[in-house]
């Protein structure tokens, strides 16, 4: 099939990636744009592995076509660190909480956990659960997993019950 | 003893930078230049001979480099288990045969310059089927003029000889009995579902030299079993394993594509990738082993177990794969967990067409101890006991003799046992007045012990090297595998609490067969106590080395120095030196090279566990709903609470599943997979999931593990479904003998009890 040219900025840096039409985003950010961090765990949307933050909500990267991100702006596990390599509060979280076991679940569910405190700084524990229904992890249980979002999001939710917004 | 400074501390694990930051490289991460995609070609007819292959039509399509059937690979019959020198295998299986013995068994493989290319060829590949009567059932299987599935000596399908464990006089412990109880037990086919699909690539040198990147549990035997299906001496075959996304057991087995991965590369001059997708993840994969288990007991009255009498009969599916090994860890696990001394037990396993069973945690110790712990429930019931208190009746103790033969030290499972019903408030619990309305809450006790190690089949050895660099650093080389258990970080704090450095100072090299001396592989609860034990000898070795040259430095006797966290003491004085000054006098250039290796041939400890559990049952919906557990572990000394913890939590997470929902089925009538993804295959996702209150404890240390510590690993999945089955008992006054129970089968039960109330009901009226 004949490829075509998409641009788009992933991490803050602007790409131009030729792909197949029918190519998904997430084969063409593994293979094209080099951005292996974000994981094929079912390639249909079921297991969350591969989701990634674009144009600021987390969608699960196998469904959609990489012609279909023309001129978006993406976000994957690799862009979390800071510029000066410093981690995320979340990555930072995640450590400190022995969240990661195996880690293949990880990229996914550390962008999702970003888009839902991007959008909501101081989830309940429900709304953290709700969050990440759709990234299946099969070592942890969860519990270390909800235990690091919400450490994450404690800044926050202290400022909201001391009346300060965040 | 010194006070511990780095084990039994939430030390930060070794490889969780990689894994946050998306650095962390899977198999499936790596590409070579010249690399070649490969597809498998799968089988829609579950047995049948190949009357015909014919691929020329695959291999004209522009950018297809090979195809691979039975016709053109070598013909070597193997076992797909890993142990080939234990006695736990069949050698049943060949890297392609002209014969399909389930449903989407690998036929042929194509490898291409691109995924696409490859998935197009597979439609190109033309198949003649001889089709064969298919057998799905172990009791199809077992029929006296059942087909053969595999043209070996057994008869009747068996994998293996019947196993036998009898010892005692079962009929005089019947005769002697107040009460018998007896029950038919079912599992069903529970599957790993480990994130990371399996994935494998190859490359071959000018030289002939096999490099193999593969996610595998078992470096050291896929390179044993590579090398002598293909002809190689083993020195030619490298395998490569750094993360992996989970195996859970599974990831022990050989799936076929390694061997074609290896000789798709070979033919092609070109490094090839082999991935599995989702869907063959769980048709290529292995499951749990479904299981019939019939089991009588005989009791006394106070609970007393008088004889014990079983039969279990597991599917193996096409191949035997562990089905040898799962069938006598099972079998013998019915003689553990409630002591009993009079015991008649026959354990089967069985060949159908249907997918592969294999090692999955809990490793027929799980089927074993579901049909075991419920039946002392019924018991109780009958006898009028708390079911908790006569499991604490009857529960092994110090002395008593674990299915391996190996005396059990100490008194973990009651130890658990008393701190869970305390934990819960158990008597209390059971004295409340039972819920009558739409939602009914209960409590279920489950019970569980469990081997690390997998002695006595396997002779089982773990290996390591300690190497001290010149800055006092040091590096431990294991093959230890890390499927996500944090085990590294755990062998590291070994080796530093062992040498007396910061846990900073222990680096961890692994996943090369060329470079880390030889591992047994991860798997059976045994990485802490096998590998970390070779990583402590090791360390010591290194340490006294250590110490004698600082000794002569220090113009003491090494006997009267001590090293804590980097820093070397004459006791009892504020004499100090550092390691880093101690190794190298001179910057950079070490005095000498401390290095030691060391090898430990393990015996066998047994961890334990009692999972108290409070479901709701929605009467309405049949929905069973978990609102907490409280799982109380056993396992000697902790190394690394966190993981131990995350392995607690995530068995649980599993348990909670294969108890309520997750069946990997087929169709009956053809074979064919019916659940192959994550929608239709149902695992317990956030929402699903209750609070766990885990209490971890120390109390029967084994005295040859490192430190004490025994295995954890398995141990969490195996109490939780009895438990649970006893809670729903509890909250609506159904017993259920099987796994999953599903809503439907709650809201059947349900109502066949109100027909039967009612039916009761109007013959008073009448």
């Amino acid at each position: 099939m004949k490829r075509q040219i998409v641009s788009f900025t992933v991490n803050g840096e602007a790409r131009e990636i030729a792909v197949a039409p029918n190519r998904s985003l997430l084969d063409a950010l593994r293979t094209e744009a080099g951005l292996t961090g974000t994981k094929k765990g079912c390639d249909v949307g079921e297991c969350g592995s591969c989701t990634i933050i674009l144009d600021g909500k987390p969608v699960n990267s196998c469904l959609v076509l990489a012609v279909e991100a023309e001129g978006a702006d993406i976000t994957t596990v690799e862009g979390l660190q800071a510029g000066d390599g410093s981690l995320h509060r979340l990555q930072e979280c995640f450590i400190e909480c022995g969240a990661a076991q195996c880690g293949f679940c990880t990229p996914g569910l550390l962008v999702a956990a970003k888009a839902l405190l991007d959008e909501n700084p101081s989830p309940t524990i429900d709304e953290i659960r709700f969050a990440i229904a759709g990234n299946i992890c099969r070592c942890t249980g969860y519990t270390k997993i909800l235990d690091a979002i919400l450490l994450a999001a404690q800044p926050a939710a202290t400022a909201r019950a001391q009346g300060v917004t965040p | 003893m010194k006070a511990a400074t780095v084990i039994g501390k939430n030390v930060r694990r070794a490889d969780v930078l990689e894994k946050v930051t998306g650095e962390a490289m899977y198999v499936a991460d790596i590409a070579l230049p010249g690399l070649l995609y490969a597809r498998s070609k799968r089988s829609n007819v579950a047995h049948a001979n190949i009357r015909r292959i014919d691929t020329s039509r695959a291999l004209a399509l522009p950018g297809v480099k090979a195809v691979l059937t039975h016709e053109n690979v070598p013909r070597v019959l193997h076992a797909g288990s890993p142990h080939p020198r234990s006695a736990s295998v069949t050698p049943d299986q060949y890297i392609l045969d002209n014969k399909v013995r389930y449903w989407g068994e690998t036929v042929a493989v194509v490898a291409a310059v691109s995924d696409e290319i490859a998935e197009e060829a597979l439609d190109l590949i033309e198949i003649e089927y001889e089709e064969l009567p298919a057998l799905f059932t172990v009791e199809d299987a077992m029929r006296p003029d059942a087909p053969q599935i595999h043209d070996r000596g057994l008869g009747g399908n068996l994998v293996l000889p019947p196993v036998r464990v009898s010892r005692g006089d079962v009929a005089r412990g019947f005769a002697e009995a107040d009460l018998i109880v007896e029950g038919e037990y079912e599992g069903g086919r529970p599957t790993p579902a480990y994130m990371e699909p399996n994935a494998c690539m190859c490359q071959w040198d000018g030289n002939g030299n096999l490099t193999v990147w593969i996610s595998t549990q078992t470096s050291f035997m896929v390179r044993g079993i590579m090398a002598e299906v293909l002809g190689l001496p083993y020195h030619k075959v490298r395998v490569l394993c750094d993360h992996m996304g989970g195996g859970f057991g599974a990831k022990q087995d050989l799936f076929q594509s390694e061997f074609l991965c290896a000789l798709l590369a070979r033919e092609t001059r070109r490094p090839v990738r082999l991935e599995y997708t989702r869907e063959e993840t769980f048709l290529g994969g292995r499951s749990r082993h479904p299981v019939k288990v019939w089991l009588k007991q005989g009791f006394k009255r106070d609970g007393t177990i008088t004889a014990r009498q079983a039969r279990m009969i597991f599917n193996s599916g096409a191949y035997g794969s562990h089905g040898p090994g799962v069938t006598n860890v099972g079998t013998n696990g019915l003689t553990s967990l409630y002591r009993c001394e009079n015991v008649e037990l026959e354990g089967l396993c069985i060949y159908t067409n249907s997918p592969i069973a294999g090692a999955f945690r809990g490793f027929g110790v799980l089927q074993a101890t579901y049909a075991l712990d419920i039946q002392m429930e019924e018991a109780a019931e009958k006898l009028g006991l708390d079911p908790a208190e006569m499991k604490l009746k009857t529960a092994v103790r110090d002395g008593d003799y674990a299915p391996s033969g190996h005396p059990v030290v100490g008194h973990g499972l009651l130890d658990c046992i008393q701190r869970g019903m305390k934990e819960v408030g158990w008597a209390e619990q059971r004295k409340r007045t039972r819920d009558t309305g739409v939602q009914r809450r209960g409590w279920g006790i489950g019970c569980e012990m469990h081997g690390a190690g997998a002695q006595p089949a396997i002779k089982e050895q773990g290996n390591a090297i300690v190497k001290m660099n010149e800055d006092g650093s040091v590096v431990l080389f294991t093959g230890a595998a890390n499927l996500g258990t944090g085990a590294h970080s755990t062998l590291a704090q070994i080796v530093a609490e062992e040498i007396g450095l910061k846990f900073e100072s222990v680096a961890v090299v692994h996943g090369d067969t060329d470079v880390v001396p030889w591992d047994i592989g991860a798997f059976a609860s045994h990485t802490t106590s096998i590998a970390g034990r070779a990583a402590q000898m090791a360390a010591a070795e290194v340490k006294r080395q250590l110490l004698k040259h600082a000794a002569e430095q220090m113009e003491v006797a090494a006997g009267d120095l001590e090293i804590s966290l980097g820093e070397i003491r004459v006791r009892g004085t504020d004499r100090t030196i550092s390691v880093r000054d101690a190794v190298a006098a001179r910057l950079g250039i070490p005095s000498l090279q401390f290095v030691a290796n060391a090898t430990n041939v393990p015996h066998k400890s047994y961890s334990f566990a009692a999972h108290f559990v409070e479901v709701n049952v929605d009467t309405e919906t049949g929905q069973i709903t978990v609102l907490q557990v409280v799982p109380v572990h056993e396992i000697g000394k902790v190394i690394n609470p966190i993981a131990a913890a995350g392995q607690i939590e995530g068995g649980i997470q599993q348990g909670i599943g294969h108890t309520l929902y997750e069946d990997y089925q087929i169709d009956l009538k053809t074979g064919r997979s019916l659940n192959a993804n994550f929608v239709d295959y149902k695992m317990p996702l956030s929402m699903d999931m209750p609070p766990i209150r885990t209490i971890i404890l120390e109390t029967a240390p084994d005295p040859e593990g490192p430190y004490g510590a025994k295995g954890i690993g398995e141990d969490p999945i195996v109490a939780i479904g009895p438990a649970i089955a006893s809670a729903v008992y509890d909250a609506i006054g159904v017993r259920f003998r099987h796994y999953p129970i599903k809503p439907e089968q709650v809201l059947a039960a349900l109502r066949a009890k109100e027909v039967a109330r009612s039916t009761t009901e109007e013959g008073v009226h009448a």
